[in-house]
């Protein structure tokens, strides 16, 4: 059953494992005491190749973090399984080449922050001269030099979530799991989480990180998987994947004449007002005709951005679909 | 059959139940309450001295002794079934647990290693307020021998017992629960002794009675007889504890231990951490 892993390269067409699959995984959750059945996450296939930066993205209590629970061990599928470099991940071994980093990382808050990350990588069974050295470098790298001898207990929540990363790559994993990597994180710390997994992908490693926060995903992932109601909706590029305004063209222009405002909406233009000036939605087709008469009318144009759906109103056209059928 | 490198580490690896176990006995040392109840009992133990006073001449040492020997077995019990009731259930509850369970670690390594510390815990407790109680005899004009230490032993084995059974109720319930199981399981133990005189007895409940009968029976048999593990009344009157009996009592202590401990991992192996 975990052949697949091992096997490559004796077969005829050595094909490519991936490093983290998932294959018509499902959970099935009994509740209370009538034992409610809930389906939290159904048939889920998923794979992510080595070197992605692949992002789960779904609203709250879509099922991802049940998902990257099964993948990590921590709960048993009810269905189908989770595959990481084509192994089980029952199997502790498995285990040794990813890191993992739960949603709201809880620690053991009477250890410091140095004590912590050493009780960690005994788990790992590094070696004592080896496994100072690496707490010391992370330490570093999450910049909690400061906090090394401070308990836990004293710690901010960025600082818990710092930590909460060190432990996620202290063995220097090849595949790195972040559940919600940047909830509760102020703007500088976000950027600092990016920072962090761009940086994994340029050592070469593999990342899979959910999130409901599409501004989190957008820049840094290769590819995304959406979840709604436990079902992943689509798979792919971002790109490919909000395409529901696809074709129109947001322009905001200010010091546009009451004249000009007429003489465009006589073309079918609507104007709205938006801060200072107006914003128009125009098919892509019809931009140039549109932007010169707003120059030629004396007008500013101060943004011209291809519409994109967001991710919110994926999410309730994916969720309202559902509704339908 | 070839593995590759992964297959390393999938055996048990006392380096991980070791980081638990050290761990464990780290929070405990660090705990407040902990070392609050541990101050107690001290205060409890030295009280003996202001009773022995009221004690009938020359008998002074003889409270002594026997009111130390209740004390030390009070709060080991104690602790063993608040802190074996707490251990697992706690790191289920702050999920501390995702960050443990999802390293190269089996489940059943980490509640060895919580077992082992929480023993530690309480080996440390036993031999803290052993000498108390000791200095405490010595200056009540009392001899120590090495039968006190032979009774000490014995309570050790007694909580480590206790322990195992409230690991394997925290492994599948809740500490309420668990407490009051062990709890329970620990007043029959120490009553079993008795219900075993009952059904000896020509007369009475379990002779009169088929039914009591029969449960009587099965509570001797199934549940620990930890009067095994008081020797203080022995102790009190100078008869020796025999090393075979300690033994006895040794392996005694481990079969049932050990059994409970089957269960918790078994309960555990199969638990979702949701």
């Amino acid at each position: 059953m975990s052949e697949a892993g091992s096997e490559a390269g004796s077969g005829p067409a050595p094909r490519k494992v991936p490093v983290l699959a998932f294959e018509k995984l499902s959970k099935e959750f009994k509740l209370g005491l009538r034992l409610r059945r809930v389906q939290a996450v159904r048939d889920v296939d998923l794979e992510v190749q080595q070197g992605e930066i692949f992002g789960y993205l779904g609203p709250n209590g879509a099922g991802k973090t049940t998902s990257m629970k099964m993948a990590m061990g921590l709960i048993r599928p009810t269905g189908g399984r989770a595959l990481i470099f084509g192994e089980s991940v029952e199997r502790p071994a498995v285990r040794r080449r990813v890191g993992y980093l739960p949603e709201h990382p809880y620690f053991y808050d009477y250890l410091t922050g140095f004590e912590i990350l050493d009780f960690y990588g005994q788990l790992y069974e590094m070696p004592k001269k080896k496994r100072h050295a690496r707490v010391d470098e992370l330490l570093t790298i999450v910049g909690l030099d400061h906090a090394r001898d401070r308990t836990l207990r004293r710690f901010s929540k960025g600082m818990l979530q710092r930590i909460g990363i060190a432990q996620a790559i202290l063995n220097d994993p090849d595949l790195v799991v972040l559940d919600e990597p940047m909830s509760g994180l102020d703007p500088m710390g976000r950027k600092e989480v990016r920072d962090i997994i761009l940086a994994l992908k340029e050592q070469g490693k593999t990342v899979f990180f959910s999130s409901h926060i599409l501004h989190d995903i957008e820049t840094i992932c290769d590819r995304v998987a959406i979840i709604i109601n436990g079902r992943v909706e689509r798979m792919g590029s971002l790109g490919e994947l909000l395409t529901g305004n696809a074709g129109l063209v947001e322009v905001v222009a200010t010091g546009a004449s009451p004249e000009l405002l007429a003489r465009l909406e006589g073309d079918g233009f609507t104007a709205a007002v938006a801060g200072h000036g107006h914003r128009l939605v125009v098919e892509e087709g019809g931009l140039d005709p549109v932007l010169r008469a707003l120059l030629d009318g004396g007008a500013t144009i101060t943004h011209v951005e291809p519409m994109r759906e967001s991710l919110e109103e994926l999410f309730v056209r994916e969720a309202g679909a559902h509704h339908a059928e | 059959m070839k593995r590759g490198p992964i297959m390393r580490s999938e055996a048990l690896h006392p380096g991980r139940v070791l980081a638990v176990a050290r761990n464990t006995f780290r929070e405990a040392v660090r705990n407040r309450a902990f070392l609050g109840l541990l101050l107690f009992s001290v205060a409890f133990i030295l009280s003996s001295i202001l009773l022995s006073a009221l004690a009938v001449v020359g008998e002074g040492a003889r409270v002594v002794v026997d009111f130390g020997f209740f004390a030390v077995a009070l709060f080991a019990v104690a602790t063993a079934i608040v802190m074996g009731a707490l251990l697992v259930y706690k790191e289920l509850e702050k999920k501390t647990i995702y960050t443990i369970v999802s390293k190269p670690i089996h489940r059943y390594e980490f509640i060895l290693g919580k077992y082992l510390g929480l023993l530690t815990i309480l080996v440390a407790q036993v031999v803290a307020l052993g000498v108390i109680w000791a200095l405490v005899i010595l200056t009540r004009d009392g001899t120590v021998t090495f039968e006190h230490a032979k009774g000490m032993l014995l309570v050790v084995m007694e909580v480590g017992l206790i322990a195992a059974v409230a690991m394997m109720f925290s492994a599948a319930s809740n500490p309420m629960l668990t407490g009051l199981f062990t709890f329970g399981l620990f007043i029959v133990g120490r009553l079993v002794y008795l219900i075993e005189e009952m059904l000896q007895a020509p007369k009475g409940l379990f002779v009169d009675n088929p039914v009591a009968r029969a449960f009587g029976e099965v509570v001797v048999a199934v549940f620990p007889d930890l009067s095994v593990f008081d020797v203080s009344q022995q102790v009190l009157l100078g008869v020796p504890v025999a090393p075979s009996y300690l033994l006895h009592a040794f392996v005694y202590a481990s079969a049932y231990a050990l059994f409970f401990l089957v269960v918790a991992l078994f309960a555990f192996e199969r638990r979702d951490f949701t």
